[in-house]
């Protein structure tokens, strides 16, 4: 079976923050789920299996892919937020 | 033409010698013609006949008047009544002041004395000892809350600010906003989710709707102090962390995407996670952001525990080169407890502080205000100051970053703690120069 599935931040390259779509496309060949292609910032989201970092850094147009952080605030009665 | 008054001159010290000749400034570089001849003065070298620019020491000596055009700046060998002519002329005259002689500065021998003295008090405080001068109680607070303002909007400067953030687009990137609160009643809020499976902005935590209040509560609440920065700006609340606090970086660069997108020229984010590397698609989402015109303002963090000697250090997404973190500081300018410290490596540093402890602001309903401290209560102060200094100058991007260090207080505490300093508001007359 395949590793369980990751979040992932991919990156995309100056040269081809005009080609974001295509990107995509390649991505989601690589076995990426694509949530969100953001445009403004060149920026792709989503899942994708946690061993697949290197396939999806191999793609055109991608410069890194990193697993996504996650924030956790404290609870609201926290004197420190 | 402006021809500051002798009593608003500044004080010469003793031992500062002139040269006779004037330094003249004109109003704008590279504009019209000056007529020389006006002050009698017929021997004009100009830096754009000489060969790249540059004008030899000989000709500075001899000419009667050496015109630097990319500068706009003459020097001129005449007494200051006769350079007063050319006030009358067609080109504006700013300022003329005496030409100063500059000296390489003096090594100081008091210096090794100093640093001795230094040394033996950093040893007796180490050893636990109570020194010369040296106390264990806390430092006096300087500013406290009252009637009328909170202690933070006071150190900041923002209540005698005549810029409100008008005009201008702020996105604060958190839990959402109370969408019903009385002190937004009015204001104009365009609001969105990111968190997956979560409709509306509506905050079901407090730290979002407290961090709006910060950045943008209302010049004059309807009950309370006064508590927000930029009251007039636009606020663009996007929830990227759920009601239980959590999110990742899918909803909140979605939220950035969004911001820019809207051409929020300041985005606060009060939120950060404690890792140490700086994180890729944090830094290329804030150079693309800052490329477009949005300065990202984000918390340093609150992983410190200083009392127990733990200065902590600057999570992501602050340690990004290219967004701007902001540090907490105790109503006596000192670094608030908690505030982490600069990372040495590069993008890592605390940029600037403001105030993080005992903050009070608006909180959802029927709760209304809370007090909470917290690195996420300083960053939407500078966010705030962001938008007022938008509205007074016109900068956006990096030079808005610019502007806002540059005019921030400079601090006794160590920079690795504040970096720049207490950040400021824009007072009357601010980017008019």
């Amino acid at each position: 079976m395949g590793s369980p599935l990751a979040r992932f931040s991919v990156t995309v390259d100056d040269g081809h923050l005009a080609d974001l779509d295509a990107v995509a496309r390649a991505l989601r060949d690589s076995g990426m789920q694509v949530d969100r292609v953001l445009g403004t910032l060149g920026l792709i989201t989503g899942q994708a299996p946690a061993d697949a970092r290197s396939t999806l850094l191999a793609v055109e147009g991608v410069t890194s892919v990193d697993e996504q952080l996650r924030v956790q605030l404290p609870p609201p009665d926290a004197p420190v937020q | 033409m402006i021809d500051p008054p002798a009593a608003r001159r500044p004080r010469r010290l003793p031992g500062v010698s002139t040269t006779g000749r004037q330094v003249v400034v004109f109003a704008d570089p590279d504009g019209e013609a000056v007529d020389w001849s006006a002050a009698g003065i017929t021997d004009v070298a100009d830096s754009r006949d000489f060969t790249s620019g540059r004008v030899p020491a000989q000709a500075l000596r001899q000419a009667g008047a050496t015109v630097f055009a990319r500068l706009g700046i003459a020097v001129v060998d005449a007494a200051p009544d006769q350079v007063s002519a050319l006030r009358s002329a067609r080109r504006p005259v700013l300022s003329v002041s005496p030409e100063l002689v500059h000296r390489v500065l003096p090594e100081d021998p008091s210096a090794y004395v100093r640093g001795y003295r230094d040394g033996v008090t950093d040893l007796a405080g180490r050893l636990g000892s109570s020194g010369p001068g040296e106390g264990t109680a806390p430092p006096p607070p300087l500013f406290e809350d009252t009637p009328a303002a909170t202690w933070g909007v006071q150190a900041v400067q923002a209540t005698t600010s005549p810029f409100t953030g008008r005009g201008i687009r702020v996105a604060v990137l958190d839990t959402g906003l109370d969408l019903a609160h009385p002190d937004f009643a009015g204001r104009p809020v365009t609001a969105e989710s990111f968190v997956t499976g979560v409709d509306s902005a509506q905050d079901g935590h407090g730290h979002g709707t407290h961090c709006t209040g910060t950045a943008c509560g209302p010049r004059v609440p309807p009950a309370g102090p006064r508590y927000g920065v930029a009251s007039e700006a636009e606020v663009f609340a996007g929830k990227v962390l759920s009601d239980e606090g959590s999110g990742d970086d899918g909803g909140i660069l979605a939220g950035i995407d969004w911001a820019v997108a809207n051409g929020c020229a300041v985005i606060s984010m009060s939120l950060g996670a404690d890792v140490a590397e700086a994180h890729p698609p944090y830094s290329a989402a804030g150079r693309r952001a800052l490329q477009q015109g949005s300065l990202i303002v984000a918390a340093a963090g609150n992983n410190a525990d200083r009392e127990n000697g733990d200065p902590g250090f600057v999570g992501a997404p602050a340690n990004s080169v290219e967004i701007m973190a902001v540090g907490a500081l105790t109503s006596a300018l000192t670094t608030a407890w908690f505030s982490a410290r600069s990372l040495p490596t590069p993008g890592g540093e605390v940029d600037l502080a403001a105030p993080g402890v005992d903050v009070l602001s608006t909180w959802p309903m029927p709760t209304r205000y809370e007090t909470i401290s917290g690195t996420s209560m300083a960053t939407p102060h500078v966010a705030g100051l962001a938008a007022l200094w938008a509205e007074a100058t016109g900068r956006r991007g990096l030079e808005l970053w610019a502007t806002l260090t540059q005019a921030s207080r400079r601090l006794g505490e160590p920079s690795v703690d504040v970096g720049s300093g207490l950040a400021l508001a824009p007072q009357e007359g601010a980017g008019t120069a």
